[in-house]
Protein backbone atom coordinates (compact mmCIF):
# COMPACT_ATOMS: atom_id res chain seq x y z
CA UNK A 1 0.00 0.00 0.00
CA UNK A 2 1.25 3.15 -0.97
CA UNK A 3 1.66 5.53 2.34
CA UNK A 4 3.04 8.31 0.95
CA UNK A 5 0.76 11.81 1.28
CA UNK A 6 1.25 15.50 -0.06
CA UNK A 7 -0.13 18.64 0.20
CA UNK A 8 -2.31 18.26 -2.70
CA UNK A 9 -3.69 14.57 -1.49
CA UNK A 10 -4.45 15.70 2.03
CA UNK A 11 -5.94 18.68 0.01
CA UNK A 12 -7.86 16.53 -1.92
CA UNK A 13 -8.90 13.94 1.03
CA UNK A 14 -10.14 16.76 3.25
CA UNK A 15 -12.23 17.97 0.35
CA UNK A 16 -13.93 15.27 0.12
CA UNK A 17 -14.31 14.73 3.98
CA UNK A 18 -16.06 18.34 3.78
CA UNK A 19 -18.21 17.09 1.32
CA UNK A 20 -19.58 14.35 3.36
CA UNK A 21 -19.88 16.41 7.03
CA UNK A 22 -23.61 16.93 8.28
CA UNK A 23 -23.99 20.15 7.60
CA UNK A 24 -24.48 21.59 11.06
CA UNK A 25 -20.96 20.62 11.64
CA UNK A 26 -20.35 22.27 8.67
CA UNK A 27 -21.58 25.56 9.65
CA UNK A 28 -20.16 24.96 12.99
CA UNK A 29 -16.89 24.82 11.31
CA UNK A 30 -17.22 27.93 9.47
CA UNK A 31 -18.16 29.87 12.39
CA UNK A 32 -15.12 29.08 14.09
CA UNK A 33 -13.24 29.74 10.84
CA UNK A 34 -15.35 32.88 11.14
CA UNK A 35 -13.84 34.37 14.30
CA UNK A 36 -10.71 32.73 14.30
CA UNK A 37 -9.66 35.19 11.06
CA UNK A 38 -11.60 37.87 13.18
CA UNK A 39 -9.20 37.40 15.87
CA UNK A 40 -6.23 37.76 13.41
CA UNK A 41 -4.47 41.28 12.84
CA UNK A 42 -6.74 42.89 9.56
CA UNK A 43 -3.53 42.20 7.46
CA UNK A 44 -2.78 39.06 8.12
CA UNK A 45 -5.34 37.32 6.07
CA UNK A 46 -5.15 39.57 3.10
CA UNK A 47 -1.60 38.31 3.17
CA UNK A 48 -2.22 34.66 3.71
CA UNK A 49 -4.89 34.63 1.42
CA UNK A 50 -3.05 36.74 -1.60
CA UNK A 51 0.26 35.09 -1.01
CA UNK A 52 -0.75 31.49 -0.62
CA UNK A 53 0.87 29.67 -2.98
CA UNK A 54 4.42 29.76 -4.26
CA UNK A 55 7.72 31.61 -2.60
CA UNK A 56 5.35 33.84 -1.07
CA UNK A 57 5.25 31.45 1.95
CA UNK A 58 8.69 31.36 2.46
CA UNK A 59 8.64 35.54 2.82
CA UNK A 60 5.79 35.56 5.03
CA UNK A 61 7.04 32.27 7.34
CA UNK A 62 10.00 34.33 7.25
CA UNK A 63 8.63 37.85 7.90
CA UNK A 64 9.26 38.76 11.66
CA UNK A 65 5.53 38.76 13.77
CA UNK A 66 6.40 40.04 17.23
CA UNK A 67 8.40 42.97 18.51
CA UNK A 68 11.02 40.73 19.81
CA UNK A 69 11.36 38.50 16.59
CA UNK A 70 11.69 42.13 15.02
CA UNK A 71 14.79 42.85 17.37
CA UNK A 72 16.25 39.81 16.96
CA UNK A 73 16.50 40.23 13.44
CA UNK A 74 17.72 43.83 13.36
CA UNK A 75 20.40 42.99 16.04
CA UNK A 76 21.61 39.86 13.59
CA UNK A 77 21.30 42.29 9.99
CA UNK A 78 23.80 44.96 12.76
CA UNK A 79 26.10 41.89 13.65
CA UNK A 80 25.94 40.98 9.58
CA UNK A 81 26.61 44.80 8.77
CA UNK A 82 28.98 45.26 11.56
CA UNK A 83 31.37 42.21 10.27
CA UNK A 84 31.20 42.99 6.80
CA UNK A 85 32.46 46.97 7.84
CA UNK A 86 35.11 45.10 9.81
CA UNK A 87 36.34 42.67 7.14
CA UNK A 88 36.45 45.43 4.92
CA UNK A 89 38.56 47.75 6.64
CA UNK A 90 40.57 44.83 7.94
CA UNK A 91 41.38 43.98 4.18
CA UNK A 92 41.86 47.47 3.26
CA UNK A 93 44.61 48.11 6.03
CA UNK A 94 46.29 44.95 4.81
CA UNK A 95 46.46 46.37 1.32
CA UNK A 96 47.55 49.46 2.57
CA UNK A 97 50.63 47.84 4.23
CA UNK A 98 51.51 46.16 1.27
CA UNK A 99 51.46 49.49 -0.73
CA UNK A 100 53.83 50.64 1.87
CA UNK A 101 55.87 48.19 2.02
CA UNK A 102 56.23 47.64 -1.91
CA UNK A 103 56.79 51.60 -2.08
CA UNK A 104 59.50 51.54 0.78
CA UNK A 105 60.72 48.29 -0.14
CA UNK A 106 64.77 48.53 -1.13
CA UNK A 107 63.61 46.38 -4.61
CA UNK A 108 62.18 48.90 -7.34
CA UNK A 109 58.65 48.44 -7.90
CA UNK A 110 59.58 47.31 -11.33
CA UNK A 111 60.82 43.86 -9.54
CA UNK A 112 57.33 43.50 -8.77
CA UNK A 113 55.07 44.60 -11.75
CA UNK A 114 54.77 42.75 -15.07
CA UNK B 1 9.34 49.54 15.54
CA UNK B 2 9.36 48.15 12.72
CA UNK B 3 10.20 51.84 11.18
CA UNK B 4 12.29 53.22 13.64
CA UNK B 5 14.39 49.71 13.10
CA UNK B 6 14.32 49.91 9.87
CA UNK B 7 15.46 53.77 10.43
CA UNK B 8 18.47 52.40 11.72
CA UNK B 9 19.62 49.88 9.19
CA UNK B 10 19.74 52.74 6.77
CA UNK B 11 21.71 54.69 8.73
CA UNK B 12 24.08 52.03 9.74
CA UNK B 13 23.93 51.51 5.81
CA UNK B 14 24.86 55.47 5.27
CA UNK B 15 27.21 55.83 8.05
CA UNK B 16 29.34 52.52 6.80
CA UNK B 17 32.86 54.06 7.16
CA UNK B 18 33.58 51.92 4.12
CA UNK B 19 31.51 54.36 2.29
CA UNK B 20 33.13 57.46 3.06
CA UNK B 21 34.50 59.10 -0.11
CA UNK B 22 38.20 60.87 0.00
CA UNK B 23 38.03 64.54 -0.79
CA UNK B 24 39.12 66.67 -3.58
CA UNK B 25 43.16 67.88 -2.76
CA UNK B 26 42.63 71.26 -1.09
CA UNK B 27 40.38 68.94 1.71
CA UNK B 28 43.36 66.98 2.56
CA UNK B 29 44.95 68.12 5.93
CA UNK B 30 48.42 69.02 5.75
CA UNK B 31 50.21 66.08 6.84
CA UNK B 32 48.25 63.93 3.68
CA UNK B 33 49.40 66.45 1.42
CA UNK B 34 52.71 65.87 2.48
CA UNK B 35 52.99 62.10 2.11
CA UNK B 36 51.05 61.99 -1.08
CA UNK B 37 52.60 65.20 -2.62
CA UNK B 38 53.96 63.87 -5.65
CA UNK B 39 50.39 63.42 -6.70
CA UNK B 40 49.17 66.79 -6.38
CA UNK B 41 48.62 67.65 -9.65
CA UNK B 42 46.70 64.21 -10.90
CA UNK B 43 44.63 64.02 -6.89
CA UNK B 44 41.43 65.09 -8.55
CA UNK B 45 41.21 62.38 -11.37
CA UNK B 46 42.32 59.90 -9.57
CA UNK B 47 39.66 57.03 -8.96
CA UNK B 48 37.94 57.10 -5.29
CA UNK B 49 38.94 53.77 -4.87
CA UNK B 50 42.27 54.75 -5.03
CA UNK B 51 42.50 57.83 -3.47
CA UNK B 52 40.83 55.90 -0.37
CA UNK B 53 43.85 53.65 -0.78
CA UNK B 54 46.62 56.43 -0.78
CA UNK B 55 44.97 58.03 2.28
CA UNK B 56 45.35 54.88 4.29
CA UNK B 57 48.84 54.53 2.55
CA UNK B 58 49.59 58.04 3.69
CA UNK B 59 48.58 57.48 7.28
CA UNK B 60 52.34 55.19 7.21
CA UNK B 61 54.21 57.83 6.20
CA UNK B 62 54.67 60.05 9.61
CA UNK B 63 56.51 56.74 10.57
CA UNK B 64 58.25 56.27 7.94
CA UNK B 65 62.45 56.92 7.89
CA UNK B 66 63.97 59.53 5.76
CA UNK B 67 65.07 57.25 3.56
CA UNK B 68 61.81 55.35 3.01
CA UNK B 69 60.00 58.78 3.16
CA UNK B 70 61.97 59.42 -0.41
CA UNK B 71 61.34 56.12 -1.60
CA UNK B 72 57.92 56.60 -1.03
CA UNK B 73 57.46 59.81 -2.54
CA UNK B 74 59.75 58.83 -5.35
CA UNK B 75 57.99 55.80 -6.54
CA UNK B 76 54.21 57.31 -5.69
CA UNK B 77 53.43 58.57 -9.28
CA UNK B 78 54.25 55.42 -10.61
CA UNK B 79 52.45 53.30 -8.41
CA UNK B 80 49.77 55.53 -9.04
CA UNK B 81 50.03 54.90 -13.03
CA UNK B 82 49.41 51.39 -12.65
CA UNK B 83 46.13 49.64 -13.40
CA UNK B 84 44.36 48.00 -10.16
CA UNK B 85 44.98 44.38 -11.63
CA UNK B 86 49.02 45.15 -12.07
CA UNK B 87 48.69 47.02 -8.64
CA UNK B 88 47.10 43.83 -7.58
CA UNK B 89 49.55 41.43 -9.37
CA UNK B 90 52.44 43.31 -7.54
CA UNK B 91 50.94 42.98 -3.83
CA UNK B 92 50.29 39.52 -4.54
CA UNK B 93 54.24 39.15 -5.83
CA UNK B 94 55.88 41.25 -3.20
CA UNK B 95 53.55 38.77 -0.92
CA UNK B 96 54.87 35.75 -2.26
CA UNK B 97 58.36 37.42 -2.15
CA UNK B 98 58.14 38.36 1.64
CA UNK B 99 57.52 34.44 2.55
CA UNK B 100 60.91 33.28 0.64
CA UNK B 101 63.74 32.51 3.14
CA UNK B 102 66.14 35.24 3.78
CA UNK B 103 69.26 34.55 2.51
CA UNK B 104 67.08 33.70 -1.08
CA UNK B 105 65.65 37.09 -1.18
CA UNK B 106 69.37 39.17 -0.39
CA UNK B 107 70.25 37.06 -2.85
CA UNK B 108 68.19 38.78 -5.67
CA UNK B 109 68.23 42.05 -4.13
CA UNK B 110 72.13 41.51 -4.64
CA UNK B 111 71.44 40.71 -8.67
CA UNK B 112 68.72 43.28 -8.87
CA UNK B 113 71.47 46.06 -7.26
CA UNK B 114 74.07 44.75 -9.88
CA UNK B 115 71.61 44.70 -12.73
CA UNK B 116 70.91 48.27 -11.72
CA UNK B 117 74.58 48.67 -11.64
CA UNK B 118 75.08 47.84 -14.74
CA UNK B 119 72.13 49.53 -16.64
CA UNK B 120 72.94 53.31 -15.00
CA UNK B 121 76.57 52.57 -16.56
CA UNK B 122 77.25 54.89 -19.43
CA UNK B 123 78.41 53.23 -22.76
CA UNK B 124 81.73 51.55 -22.88
CA UNK B 125 84.42 54.10 -23.38
CA UNK B 126 86.04 53.69 -26.96
CA UNK B 127 83.72 53.01 -28.48
CA UNK B 128 82.38 56.39 -30.75
CA UNK B 129 78.84 56.93 -30.79
CA UNK B 130 78.91 59.30 -33.55
CA UNK B 131 81.16 58.54 -36.65
CA UNK B 132 83.69 61.43 -36.74
CA UNK B 133 83.60 64.19 -39.50
CA UNK B 134 85.65 63.41 -42.52
CA UNK B 135 88.77 65.75 -43.60
CA UNK B 136 88.30 67.44 -46.82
Amino acid sequence: MNTELNTDKIAQLLNRSTQQLDTRIVSALNLARNNALNNQRAYAPAYAHAHSHGTARWTHWLMPHSTQQWIAGGLLVAAIIGGANFWHHAQEQQISELDVAILTDELPIEVFVD
Amino acid sequence: MRNSLIAVFLLLCLTNPANASAGSWRELTPAQQEALAPLSQQWDSLPELQRNRLLETAKHYPRLTHEKKQRFQSRLTAWSKLTPEQRKAAREKFHAFSKVPAEHRERVKQMVKQNQAIAAQPPASGIPTTTPATQP
